[in-house]
């Protein structure tokens, strides 16, 4: 159906990485299944300490994706890029909680110690799942993503815009690019101009005008086919005993992982919170 | 103006979320079955231009455009802006997961809401004022989005008042360029296809009896 | 005939000159595999070949578009090393795709010829009598506020054309300019084509087009430019001198 992987797209210039991990040979619906309960469980880790070990889990698992290093370290930095500015400020911004939570002054604004580990926290949730995601999703091929969606019974119709936009996306972008390879040919610069944010706006507006008669188009031919609404998506077959012992893993590595968290007695591990 | 995973309160998320699904289930049921590949195509050309970027002193944004889909597709906008953040979210690492919901709340309701407010003034008047209200309705639905996002933080935690304000400041240039742009791609299309800006996944809907 | 590189006096300057040209696709095998070739005044010169022997991809490499891996530009005998360099010289080498949709993107036809000018750093006001002149002369001045994207295809192609000329440049290139081209616009297309100064580079596998137009043929296969074999030759001479008479003698 589709060949879109995230190679495709500019802005990473990226290659899905080619050698199979173990992780590709898992079924997508528990890759989707399993990444989104693993966010679900490091968004609710109350503490650095288990938040670390389940850093380290999503490494291992990234690991067994074998994503390539360095592009999937570039693309969670950039995801650190946004955060950079909320380590910098949660420490001035966070009341002390008492004298000993006084980390340092600085041009008179005093900097708290919770407002450090707070943005400290956020930080490693935020790369934990991101790099989970990356690992059990980002390697999914698009139809392996459309399928899963469906046997976990998104929306016909939702269903159906994902698939034909993930089968569109890379002619719609082709296209992009050869109208402004075109336009750099006639001396067009994307400046901080006005001229340049007319132009731009004239070239998405004329994207949007061919997708809408590509897809009269593709309904047409889709009504030739029999097409009334109904989208047929294969069914995906039985999970194998690799997903199952996969989930059973995951289950028990972040049940360990909450023992060690939420366990007073092992607080010593997490003497800040 | 992605928010990402571990930033927000469980309240906030939650709240967020079920608003969002609510917002996906009028956009679906908005969407007549001829037009799913229309909402598809248009998603996908939105997804392509939330790819562009655009030079903003020493850096660059990306474009969002949500007002425009907002001006096009109408209720649509939410399942078609939604489709664009789970792809982002789930190959890129952009945003969050636990978060979708909330992202996807804050870029489509503001789309939604100036699709409903502008629409009936595009088509009225001469091109220059078709271009005025293009970018104004752009512009208001960034301006919307990045107010959506410091209040989530606000209301997460008092300690994000600051880096809510950041936020806040921070896009004024993206609202300016989102306007500008908008206010382009309105004016051509009211040129070129002007059925696009006149609710088109309604106004064709009836050619199904023809098809 | 005028044809052979020998007979070319060694004193006229070459306007845009290639030599060893290498490029490619990343994972694929190489395009061009040293590709030399000069263009000189008054010439229009047409390269020829099958599908996919990399026609196209020859003339973005010219102007900077496709990256080369080796071999070296020249325009108006000054290298053409850096972004910036090519950045100069496609102000001045107008290309004109194969495709009118890749290259037409503003809502009017007149708002098209003036994005060029634009750019170039003229006034609004100066873009669009630059933009109307050309119009003028090309004689489409009834198209001038019609929304291009209605235009129909051969229109198209010559407004393409024409927002290349906007530019003013000293050198042309086409890629395929006489693809999907119904009677009436091809002739019209030739006419034009004969009437402009400006020296070309016609990529095109349609004889009528190189019989009508053509100063010299070049083949483009197994990635170098190779002259015709005799019988092709006398075809193309044929050709040239049924065609354009007075172009033969500048050479």
């Amino acid at each position: 159906m589709s060949s879109f992987t995230l190679q495709h797209l500019p802005a990473l210039e990226a290659r899905a990485p080619t050698e199979e991990g173990i992780v590709q040979r898992l079924d997508p619906r528990m890759r989707l299944v399993a990444s989104f309960g693993f966010a679900l469980f490091v968004v609710s880790l109350p503490n650095i300490a288990g938040l670390m070990l389940a850093l380290s889990l999503a490494l291992v698992t990234g690991w067994a994706a074998r994503l390539p290093l360095l592009i999937t370290a570039r693309r969670v930095l950039l995801v650190d890029a946004f955060l950079i500015f909320l380590l910098l400020m949660l420490p001035f911004t966070t009341p002390l909680a008492g004298p000993s939570d006084h980390m340092l002054t600085l041009w008179g604004q005093p900097a708290s110690w919770s407002g450090l580990w707070h943005a400290l926290r956020i930080v490693l949730t935020s790369n934990a799942v991101v790099l989970m995601m990356l690992a059990l999703v980002g390697t999914l091929p698009a139809q392996g993503l459309v399928q899963a969606l469906a046997a976990l019974h998104m929306p016909s119709h939702l269903v159906q815009i994902l698939a034909l936009s993930l089968r569109y996306i890379d002619i719609i972008r082709e296209e992009y690019a050869r109208l402004r390879t075109a336009m750099k040919m006639r001396a067009f610069q994307l400046r901080r101009s006005w001229h340049s944010y007319r132009c731009l706006g004239y070239l998405l507006a004329m994207l949007l005008v061919r997708s809408l008669e590509r897809s009269e188009r593709v309904l047409a031919a889709m009504r030739c086919r029999g097409y009334d609404g109904r989208f047929p998506v294969n069914q995906p077959g039985r999970l194998s005993r690799l997903d199952w012992s996969f989930a059973a893993g995951l289950t028990a590595t972040c049940g360990l992982i909450a023992l060690l968290a939420f366990e007073p007695d092992l607080r010593w591990l997490a003497e800040v919170h | 103006m992605h928010i990402v995973d571990g930033a927000l309160s469980m309240p906030v998320v939650a709240a967020s979320s079920v608003l969002a699904v609510g917002g996906m289930a009028l956009g679906l049921r908005a969407l007549n079955v001829d037009r799913v590949p229309a909402a598809a195509m248009l998603s996908a050309a939105f997804f392509v231009a939330s790819l562009v970027h655009v030079p903003v002193g020493p850096t660059s944004v990306h474009l969002i455009m949500s007002g425009p889909a907002g001006l096009i597709l109408g209720w649509a906008a939410f399942p078609a802006l939604f489709v664009g953040l789970l792809l982002q979210t789930l190959f890129f690492g952009f945003g969050g997961l636990t978060v979708l919901g909330v992202n996807t709340l804050n870029i489509a309701l503001p789309a939604v809401m100036v699709g409903v407010l502008a629409r009936p003034f595009l088509m009225s008047g001469n091109l220059r004022r078709t271009a005025i209200v293009g970018g104004l309705a752009s512009a208001g639905a960034i301006t919307s989005t990045a107010l959506l996002v410091a209040l989530d933080l606000w209301l997460s935690s008092q300690a994000f008042w600051a880096a809510a304000q950041v936020i806040l400041v921070s896009h004024i240039s993206i609202m300016v360029i989102e306007g500008a742009i908008g206010a382009a791609l309105v004016s051509f299309l009211r040129q070129v296809k002007p059925e696009l800006l006149m609710a088109p996944l309604r106004a064709t809907a009836d050619r199904k009896t023809r098809v | 005939m005028q044809m052979g590189e020998q007979t070319r006096t060694p004193y006229t300057e070459a306007l845009l000159e290639a030599k060893g040209l290498c490029a490619g696709y990343v994972g694929a095998d190489a395009v061009l595999k040293g590709v030399d070739l000069a263009l000189y005044p008054g010439e229009r010169l047409l390269i020829a070949g099958p599908n996919g022997a990399g026609k196209s991809s020859l003339l973005q490499a010219l102007v900077g578009l496709m990256a080369t891996d080796s071999g070296s530009l020249y325009f108006r005998g000054q290298p053409c090393v850096s972004e910036a360099d090519f950045a100069a010289l496609r102000c001045k080498v107008g290309l004109v795709f194969q495709d009118p949709d890749d290259q037409l993107f503003c809502p009017t036809v007149l708002d098209d010829l003036m994005f060029g000018p634009l750019n170039l750093g003229q006034s609004p006001v100066q873009a669009r009598a630059t933009s109307l002149s050309i119009l003028a002369q090309l004689g489409l001045s009834r198209l001038a506020e019609r929304v291009t994207h209605a235009l129909s295809g051969g229109e198209k192609r010559l407004i393409s054309l024409a927002c290349v000329l906007t530019m003013k440049p000293e050198v042309l290139l086409l890629d395929e300019p006489s693809n999907a081209l119904d009677e009436e616009n091809w002739h019209r297309l030739v006419a034009i084509l004969r009437e402009l100064d400006q020296p070309m580079i016609l990529v095109s596998h349609d004889q009528q087009f190189q019989a009508a137009l053509a100063t010299r043929v070049l083949r483009l296969r197994k990635g170098r430019l190779q002259p015709l074999d005799t019988a092709e030759q006398s075809q193309a001479g044929q050709a040239g001198q049924a065609g354009v008479q007075p172009q033969a003698a500048v050479a």
